[in-house]
């Protein structure tokens, strides 16, 4: 079935990553004008479908076809000049130079625009302000790009990916990595209208968590989930319920739980009142009990990250108060949450949570070497049987402590990670974000093991789950945050368990 | 006062003001200073490190460090006087000193910038080593023999020479900044310096030139690097290796003063002359001011100090990596 609109087609698209398949025999055609929402979730593999067609990824198998013809994309550069302009997640601008240069900097010498190497200024003005007139955008070509706002800074990336080769005929396919995830809401608004604007020239793939959004601006919906697209529906015959139910996998729905699940009593470990940052986070109040674990959900960008930052004084935050063992704490630092026994294992395990070239016995004696120290020096023989000890009791595989720890694979790294803050005698409140980030199902079992046994023993988590599923399974209470704010909690010991789909609903 | 305080080092106003301000206290210190002769005492000073900055600048706004100023001087300029009029060689090649001198800054400048580019090593280290290379040249053409004084009595009093009431090494020094601001603002390269010094991967991505510019960009260093030697020697009318001793620690707190911040991509040329012009004069008041010169060191290191922290204030939290 050749259609000769079609702006993009692609067949049986394959990739993966070690055992993993990220993509997984995808097809998918898009048409000329035409909006197209991808949804899945979190490692669904929408990052990596849209990584191969910019030009960042090369698929194993599979087809691409641009225009009817079919395309090879060795860089970026390929993808850009085939017509394919992507706006990331992150946004890609030189922040110090003006509207005009950021939208044309890809293409500047191919168009003349600057013979022998002397920048036709006007020109390149009079074109900028062209194309940000055509996506009826009220822009100065001469600002600096670092004094606009983000949404601005949003629209000099639409243009950009909008004019990828102006003048050839060809349909500019523009693809929009999760664009609202960190706008406002009027800002959002805006953007939506700028999309809609789009469709009279461009095609869109528009990626997005807010499925209200999705149902709002697009067409067609898409729906990705391990890898597979599972579900290609026009958006006048859907619901959001049918999406959330294509998105989430049905054979984890059910999670199970072994734990006893305590009921909060006593006074809390931790609890938190009215506390904010600005842009980040706002207003947020809960408290985490001693044998309790309470996660954090919502999509990325929604504040959760940068609270659990917050508890550990590793980011400042503007308002309210932090109370420790019922203690308002002040001057909060990374130190002095240490001090109080509170322990944090970042996402980032790789740069932020370990120390790859140091033995794992190293790594372990990280945080709490008071009791491996004579006067001011380390001793080797206290520092290997601690690191033993904590090396069989967690089951770290190899049994080596010896080995530097970037040898480890990533559970067993995890481990060490969590091992590293177990070693104080007076854990209270352990912050975990993204713990499972990475690992296969049979290390994730191994180190949830871990929490919970860390939980009985008397701390209190705090989490941040990749997933609503592994919160479900290892959470006594969920707080959902959306931009920046609590929207719901549960509190699974009193009301029993939520279903995934209220959950999503109120984190979008 | 995190805005204000960067603001005030940034913006050129600040600069300006606080020019200003230096010359009016050293006027009052010492009626000497604001005398038409200091003054141009003072032009005369700026204009070896001027023409260095320009090319450190340039280097310095695409996120990279030169270092080899000294050493490439003390190599142009001991190539250069060797070859013209001087008390040790009867060889006079004219306009062909010149070009040797000059080209063996730039090629000096394009190795390191191949090395740099290329083999993806660290610029700080790269042209550290180059310095020290520069100056082993300068001291090998330095020999055991006596020493190198220009003879041609034209030559030897140019650089003091008035035009237009203005020292003409200062005019050259001139031309060069004017030139390289031209060159930041209307050419591709220098739009593409910016451009790397804002962010490197997304100008990869984006189809610059980015090695080629790099090597470059260390060319014209070079070049300028030799040029601030021969001028160098010139002044000082006889050869020495060490003829550029000292510049570096004027040259890289004037870019970071005028506000080009060290991490690329922000700043440019005028502010940068800005922070040599503050220097300079800061250096010439206190002198007059009857305050020991040894103090001078102390002082300057300071500055750079305090120069630094305004300028990396808010981009300070507390898990950045600084090293």
């Amino acid at each position: 079935m050749t259609d000769h609109h079609a702006v993009l087609k692609l067949t049986d698209i394959s990739r993966s990553f070690g055992t993993i398949k990220a993509v997984n025999s995808v097809s998918l055609e898009i048409r000329r004008g035409e909006v197209v929402g991808l949804v899945g979730e979190n490692g669904a593999g929408k990052s990596t479908l849209l990584k191969i067609l910019a030009g960042i990824e090369r698929p194993d198998s599979g087809q691409i076809e641009i225009n009817g013809k079919r395309v090879n994309f060795r860089g970026p550069n390929d993808a850009f000049k085939a017509g394919v302009g992507v706006v990331h997640q992150e946004q890609s601008l030189f922040t110090n130079l003006t509207v005009a240069e950021n939208i044309d900097k890809q293409n500047s010498n191919r168009r003349g625009l600057s013979r022998f190497g002397i920048q036709h200024w006007s020109r390149l003005n009079r074109e900028a302000a062209a194309v940000l007139d055509k996506i009826g955008v009220k822009l100065s070509p001469k600002a600096i790009v670092g004094d606009l706002s983000f949404v601005d800074r949003q629209m000099v990336e639409i243009a950009r990916a909008v004019c990828v080769d102006p003048g050839a005929g060809v349909t500019p396919l523009v693809i929009l990595d999760e664009p609202t995830a960190v706008l406002e809401q009027a800002e959002t608004e805006v953007l939506e209208r700028e999309i809609r604007n789009l469709r009279r020239f461009a095609s869109v793939i528009f990626v997005s968590h807010r499925l209200d959004e999705i149902l709002r601006i697009c067409d067609r919906v898409v729906v990705m989930r391990s890898g597979k697209l599972v579900s290609d529906r026009l958006t006048r015959d859907i619901t959001k319920d049918d999406l959330f139910i294509s998105m989430v996998d049905d054979v984890a729905i059910a999670p199970h739980r072994s734990r006893s699940r305590p009921r909060a009593s006593g006074n809390p470990a931790i609890s938190v009142r009215g506390l904010s940052r600005k842009g980040r986070f706002k207003d947020i109040s809960f408290s985490a009990h001693r044998g309790r674990i309470v996660a954090l959900v919502g999509t990325n960008g929604s504040g959760r990250g940068a609270l659990a930052r917050s508890l550990f004084g590793a980011e400042a935050h503007d308002r309210g108060t932090i109370e420790v063992n019922g203690k308002p704490v002040s001057g909060w630092s990374i130190g002095r949450a240490v001090a109080a026994g509170l322990a944090y294992v970042p996402a980032e395990r790789k740069t932020e949570g370990m120390i790859g070239g140091f033995s794992a016995a190293r790594n372990v004696a990280l945080v709490h070497h008071d009791a491996l120290k004579t006067g001011h020096f380390l001793s080797p023989g206290r520092l290997a049987r601690l690191a033993q000890t904590w090396f069989d009791r967690l089951d770290v595989k190899p049994n080596n402590i010896d080995l530097p720890l970037s040898q480890f694979s990533g559970g067993n790294q995890q481990k060490v990670v969590l091992a590293k803050w177990l070693t104080s005698p007076d854990l209270k409140v352990l912050i975990l974000d993204h713990p499972l980030r990475g690992l296969d199902v049979g290390a994730s079992q191994a180190v949830n093991h871990q929490i919970r046994r860390a939980c009985d023993e008397g701390a209190a988590v705090i989490m941040i789950p990749d997933t609503i599923e592994e919160a479900l399974e290892m959470a006594d209470e969920i707080l959902v945050m959306r931009d920046g704010e609590l929207s719901a909690r549960h509190d699974l010991t009193v009301q029993g368990t939520p279903a995934i789909q209220d959950i999503m609903a109120e984190m979008v | 006062m995190q805005d204000h305080l960067s603001k005030i080092w940034k913006g050129p106003i600040g600069l300006i003001a606080s020019i200003a301000v230096l010359i009016l206290l050293f006027s009052v210190l010492n009626p000497r200073f604001a005398s038409v002769e200091n003054l141009q005492n003072v032009l005369f000073q700026v204009s070896v490190p001027l023409i260095i900055l320009v090319g450190t600048s340039m280097v310095i706004l695409m996120g990279s460090i030169d270092l080899s100023a000294q050493g490439v001087m003390g190599a142009a300029g001991m190539t250069w006087i060797l070859l013209s009029p001087n008390t040790r060689l009867e060889i006079d090649l004219g306009i062909w000193a010149w070009v040797a001198a000059l080209g063996l800054g730039l090629l000096l400048g394009l190795a390191t910038g191949v090395i740099y580019a290329k083999l993806r090593v660290p610029s700080f280290v790269v042209t550290l080593g180059t310095w020290y290379v520069g100056l082993g040249i300068g001291i090998i053409l330095y020999g055991n023999g006596m020493l190198p004084s220009l003879t041609d009595e034209a030559l030897a009093r140019w650089p003091t020479r008035l035009t237009l009431g203005l020292p003409n090494s200062f005019w050259l020094a001139a031309f060069v900044a004017v030139a390289g601001a031209l060159v930041m603002q209307f050419t591709h390269l220098g739009r593409g310096i910016l451009a790397i010094g804002n962010n490197e991967l997304i100008a990869r991505s984006s189809g610059l030139p980015v090695s080629l510019m790099k090597v470059s960009v260390f060319g014209l260093a070079g070049l300028l690097s030799a040029l601030a030697g021969i001028l160098a020697t010139m002044q000082l009318g006889s050869g020495s290796p060490d003829i550029g001793n000292g510049q570096l620690f004027t040259v890289i707190p004037a870019a970071v003063i005028g506000g080009t911040a060290l991490s690329g991509g922000e700043g440019g040329m005028m502010r940068s002359t800005l922070g040599v012009f503050l220097l300079i004069i800061l250096n010439n008041g206190l002198v007059l001011a009857g305050i020991n010169p040894d103090y001078q060191s102390g002082v300057f290191g300071a500055i750079l100090i305090v120069a630094i922290v305004a300028v990396a204030w808010p981009e300070r939290s507390r898990l950045k990596v600084a090293k």
